[in-house]
């Protein structure tokens, strides 16, 4: 079963398609990266999703059923834009309030849980204005994972944090897909962060999807290369170009579907190319999406 | 996925989810200062209308009682003692009602409810009830309150007790009719509070009706409004009169709980 499933998703303002037709589809128990520019249509399909939007038309369902079907819905946890806290009120009067509204028994067992799994335990107390950015993501995780949540959507969880902050999140988003069997729903503009973590992904363009693959579908499209850096840039290109494809991105040599830079070493040096650098690396999810975007990956 | 499992989703009853939306707000109500401070005005509204009207021969009130209620349901006033009584409680009612249902849109808290409750009526009523109990807390306050005023004041509280009982009633009930509107009006001016809150005010002093009034005269026609209830509700009030308030007030919070719902269905929320 999935747990997202979108068809034709349309949503206009003023006239302005914000989503134009959008399918999506996020298999149960994924972490699906939400891939997008600024404008490009995340946080109104997220919030088309959530019901805080009405869309225009389409047809959107949570685990087989309608979203607006009030069963599932109250297994949605949601960190969009903002945490959706009171500042003035106490880290933990915030999570009594979302643990009162979803129905949680055990409350204050229930916010002692998620307190843990983001690692807030020793900060209930503070008053939530007084939280720093890094606290106040994971207080808007927490918040989304009180009572026992099905599918998490998350919007730019990662924005703002430093490396920690991001390791934390991570780990935090790892754990309760895995241990909790939650789906996840993540949008970022930080593609480095989200390939380490993505099952899926989903790539958005102008209100439309244009692509989704899965994280193992993607390791196979990975294309290897070796990056040289020689004085005789041009001489090298021209050596390699018969058997490899060659291209300069202005400060190095990338040569394509070669895994072993030893090889490519071999070769110039032995044609008399002095070599100052060279690298082995593979096309990550960054330039795959670069690639996607200015229309060198076929769609 | 391997760690994919069969999820059971329970459908939560009306009662359920309503229980969950009240929880909330009642909780938020009772940790936060904005209730407390209202309550406060309220009791302290009778000691501030009396010390600001004329004493003596002109003054507001010969009665204690009256600072509950007019003597009769007058909706063209000729003194402000006639309109100086416990509906003042609806005018700062619909002012902690914008502020609450703002705070809700402000802090973002509204995705929150919006994500985890489908059925958007929960939102409507929910906030009513919270409104409707408030205001009824603000007119005991203000009772208290105008007691309080009206014996040091030395005004004698001689009065038909079945009456005052009737008035008292009538307005605390036409609380929920009041909070429906104001409920209302949040919703369709959800992202610009200070229209909110204006509008309250205005809504809440009765002006409309009291401008309808000098048109059409004192004409029971206006018991349908929630300002001509709550005038009707007076200290020569009987059985009736709170029937009629029971009737406008109910009436209304149907209407504007519908209306409000629809608007949340069809526009976006946040």
């Amino acid at each position: 079963m999935n747990a997202i499933e979108i068809r034709g998703l349309t949503k206009s303002f003023r006239g302005m398609y914000a989503l134009d037709g959008l399918d999506m589809t996020v298999p149960q128990g994924a972490i699906y990266g939400f891939i997008g520019e600024n404008g490009s249509g995340k946080s109104t399909t997220e919030k088309c999703i959530c019901g805080h939007l009405v869309p225009d038309k389409g047809k959107i369902e949570l685990f087989g059923k309608p979203y607006t079907d009030a069963g599932v819905r109250v297994r949605v946890g949601a960190l969009i834009e903002n945490t959706g806290c009171f500042p003035n009120s106490s880290v933990y009067s915030n999570l009594m309030m979302q643990a009162i509204n979803l129905g949680v028994k055990d409350r204050a067992g229930e916010i002692e849980r998620v307190l843990k799994i983001v690692r807030m335990e020793d900060n209930a107390k503070l008053t939530f204005k007084k939280c720093s950015l890094g606290m106040k993501q994971r207080i808007g995780i927490a918040m989304a994972l009180l009572g026992d949540p099905a599918l998490l959507i998350l919007d730019e969880p990662i924005n703002g944090l430093d490396t920690d902050g991001m390791r934390l999140m991570r780990e935090i988003l790892v754990d309760i897909t895995q241990n909790l069997g939650c789906t996840v729903l993540i949008s970022s503009h930080i593609l480095g962060e989200l390939e380490k973590i993505a099952t899926h992904y989903g790539i958005i363009r102008q209100g439309k999807m244009i692509k989704e693959i899965s994280a193992a579908e993607m390791d196979g499209r990975s294309r290897a290369y070796v990056s040289v850096k020689t004085r005789d840039i041009e001489g090298a290109a021209r050596l390699l170009a018969g058997r490899f494809k060659t291209e300069y991105d202005g400060e190095y040599l990338n040569v394509y579907g070669v895994d072993d830079a030893s090889y490519i070493s071999t070769c110039l040096l032995q044609n008399g190319h002095f070599i100052s650098e060279i690298r082995q690396d593979k096309v990550g999810l960054e330039q795959y999406y670069i690639d996607l975007m200015s229309g060198k990956e076929a769609l | 996925m391997e760690n994919a499992n069969v999820l059971q989703f329970e459908k939560p009853s009306f009662f359920e989810r309503l229980k969950g939306m009240l929880g909330v707000d009642f909780y938020r109500l009772f940790h936060t200062p904005l209730f407390y401070i209202f309550i406060a005005i309220a009791a302290f509204i009778p000691a501030l209308v009396l010390m600001g009207g004329a004493q003596g021969e002109n003054a507001m009130y010969t009665n204690a009682w009256q600072i509950i209620a007019a003597d009769s349901p007058l909706y063209v006033i000729s003194n402000m003692g006639q309109y100086a009584n416990m509906n003042m409680v609806f005018i700062f009612g619909g002012i902690m009602v914008s502020i609450f249902i703002g705070h809700d849109y402000q802090s973002g808290y509204v995705k929150q409810l919006f994500t985890t409750h489908a059925k958007k009526q929960d939102y409507m009523i929910s906030k009513t009830l919270l409104g409707a109990f408030s205001m009824l807390c603000m007119c005991v306050t203000y009772m208290i309150g105008g007691m309080i005023s009206g014996a040091a004041a030395g005004l004698p509280f001689q009065i038909n007790a079945g009456a005052l009982l009737c008035a008292i009633l009538g307005k605390m009930i036409m609380s929920l009719g009041w909070a429906s509107l104001y409920t209302f009006i949040n919703i369709i001016f959800r992202r610009k509070f200070g229209i909110s809150i204006a509008l309250c005010f205005v809504l809440g002093t009765g002006i409309p009706v009291i401008g309808a009034a000098a048109l059409v005269g004192n004409s029971p026609a206006l018991n349908i409004f929630l300002y001509g209830s709550s005038v009707y509700a007076c200290l020569s009030a009987n059985f009736i009169s709170v029937l009629v308030c029971l009737a406008c007030s109910v009436v209304w919070a149907a209407i504007y709980n519908i209306l409000g719902t629809i608007v949340l269905y069809r526009r976006d929320v946040y």
